[in-house]
């Protein structure tokens, strides 16, 4: 059995109020497991403990009780974080680097050097698209360019594990897909994917199991799939049906214990149709 | 696997990294060339002292340039110094610095090595607009004393007093404490950054405990003066405590005010006194932002 890239044992993070007798419990006894390869979305409300969560996962926070481990190495110690990358939410970097400049630095914090450092550089911008825009200083990038090159960042090392805050937030809807289609390419590659998203619809599309927070507190937790499908029901599109065959497909129905709960055309997303319309990226 | 090599404990690496990358972002700050032009156009300025004689000319202009340079590299480095910690938590460039295997002892070390290095920039941008100043004068100097007395023992003397009062190996040590009170500002403002939740804050802080600094030494001789010839009290005890711990955490910046003496020769045991004494600061100071430091949530 291959050792979890995230464990969190009843975890539990109380802040206090400064000049205050009260205190804020941001999360309370969570456990919570995430195995290797695994897209796990870490859902919730503003201020539901998400953020929190991965703040003592990566180390930046420490837990007031209980247990962190990144592949089996406590998240408080420095060489967890060999093992992950992180992208938060919003994140500017440094706008004076370029994004070459960037990658690098980044990449001399987790000790690569030379030809090696030049190689990845080179591999990552290319990765997310950026290759044109490598020279080119990141106060002069658009919103999504900065999320591309934040997770370049976040994979410098090639870590087995990617944390990230709402990757596409502030994002228009040509670099959400690009963002979406990144991660899912992380996927592929077998990198284990902790998101935390406000954007269901897009957790839905890239995560394998779930975890949904509210007010600190772990409420459902599980494979997707099992977690939204609706066990009495079935589903059936069907592409050019003559009104014959559904009309015998309704008086079939109606001999049957069974009933036609909705019936119509689907609908293609918004999301899909203006990318349909607009088609562009936002280099 | 990753491709990061094997995590070291202490990596000078990754401090250097930082480092290169701190002085890089101090160097492109306005406020960085605002102050250096006024520091330039300070010591080009203190070429106007003309009604004196020759050697109190000389004496002069050190004394306005050095303590131009002495200024502007203090203001310079709790002006700068303040903005880069309270900048990368706010643009949360911190949290992806720190999610790396990056201590935050070598983060907090990279940062002051940064700002030493852009202090050293700032230094090595003035002392030639310092030394240019003192050779136009000392050939003007030399030119009009040629002009005005007769060739003969009087004028070669004249003459060779002149050169002697212009730049010489006895300003480098005031120089070096110039830089070294400016760096035990830079540590003390970074200390200060590990604990404020602004850039604001951290320079009112700072400006305020520089302020104390400088009056650390009357406070000190008043206090413990006053309570070694007083009768032996609770309160006396409570004033040397409360004196000594006001001396470790504020530092005695009249100490580096040498000026007057760097503008002639500096004695070697009081130079090697005041740069100990710096160098103690600065490691103080740096010890315990790096404490406060690794305890922040962030």
């Amino acid at each position: 059995m291959s050792t979890p890239a995230i464990t969190i044992q009843k975890l539990t993070k109380i802040y206090p109020i400064p000049f205050k007798r009260e205190k804020v419990t941001a999360v309370r006894e969570l456990s919570l497991t995430v195995e290797p390869g695994q897209v796990y979305g870490l859902l919730g409300p503003n201020g539901s403990g998400k953020s929190t969560t991965m703040k003592i996962v990566l180390g930046l926070v420490a837990p007031t009780a209980g247990r962190t481990e990144i592949f089996g190495r406590d998240s408080r110690t420095v060489e967890s974080r060999e093992d992950v990358g992180f992208l938060p939410e919003n994140p500017y970097f440094y706008k004076f680097l370029t994004g070459a400049e960037t990658l690098a630095f980044y990449g001399k914090l987790c000790g690569l050097g030379g030809a090696r450092l030049r190689e990845r550089t080179r591999e990552l911008l290319a990765l997310v698209g950026l290759e044109n825009a490598a020279d080119r200083r990141l106060g002069g990038y658009s919103k999504g360019m900065l999320q591309r090159i934040g997770l370049a960042q976040a994979m410098v090392q090639e870590p087995r594990l990617l944390v990230l805050d709402e990757p596409t937030a502030g994002v228009d809807p040509a670099g959400s897909r690009e963002i979406r289609d990144l991660i899912l390419d992380f996927k592929k590659r077998g990198i284990t994917v902790l998101l935390c998203s406000h954007l269901l619809e897009q957790v839905q599309e890239i995560c394998d199991r779930i975890g949904i927070l509210h007010q600190g507190v772990l409420v459902r937790e599980g494979q997707l799939d099992e977690l939204i499908s609706i066990e009495n029901q079935t589903e059936m599109i069907l592409e050019n049906p003559t009104p014959e065959l559904l009309a015998e497909i309704r008086a079939m129905v109606g001999r049957s214990k069974g009933r036609v709960v909705e019936e119509g055309r689907p609908k293609r997303t918004l999301e899909r149709y203006f990318l349909e319309v607009t088609g562009g990226s936002d280099e | 696997m990753t491709a990061a090599t094997q995590h070291k404990t202490f990596s000078l690496a990754r401090v250097f990294a930082i480092a290169s990358n701190t002085l890089l972002e101090l160097v492109r700050l306005k406020v960085f060339y605002f102050l250096l032009c006024f520091a330039l156009l300070f010591i080009a300025v203190s070429l106007a002292t003309s009604t004196l004689t020759f050697q109190e000319q000389f004496h002069s202009m050190k004394s306005m340039a050095l303590g131009g340079m002495s200024m502007f590299t203090l203001l310079l480095a709790v002006l700068s110094t303040a903005m880069i910690i309270p900048k990368d938590i706010e643009e949360r460039t911190l949290y992806t610095i720190l999610a790396k295997p990056v201590p935050r002892f070598e983060y907090l070390l990279g940062k002051l090595g940064g700002v030493l290095a852009m202090l050293l920039v700032a230094m090595a941008l003035m002392i030639p607009m310092l030394v240019l100043v003192l050779y136009v004068k000392e050939q003007s100097s030399l030119a009009a004393a040629s002009r005005s007395l007769a060739p003969g023992p009087d004028r070669d003397a004249a003459l060779e007093q002149i050169r002697l009062a212009a730049f010489s190996a006895d300003l480098i040590p005031g120089l070096i404490i110039i830089y070294l009170k400016a760096a035990v500002c830079a540590s003390l403002t970074l200390l200060v950054s590990t604990f404020a939740t602004s850039s604001i804050f951290t320079i009112i802080v700072s400006c305020m405990v520089i302020i104390c600094g400088y009056v650390q030494h009357f406070a000190r001789e008043h206090a413990l003066g006053a309570v070694a010839v007083g009768t032996v009290s609770v309160m006396n005890f409570l004033v040397k405590g409360v004196t000594i711990l006001a001396m470790l955490m504020i530092p005695d910046l009249w100490a580096f005010d040498i000026l007057d003496d760097a503008t002639g020769a500096l004695p070697l045991d009081l130079f090697a006194q005041t740069a100990s004494l710096g160098g103690v600061y600065i490691a103080a100071y740096f010890l315990i932002g790096y404490l406060i430091f690794a305890g922040k949530e962030l």
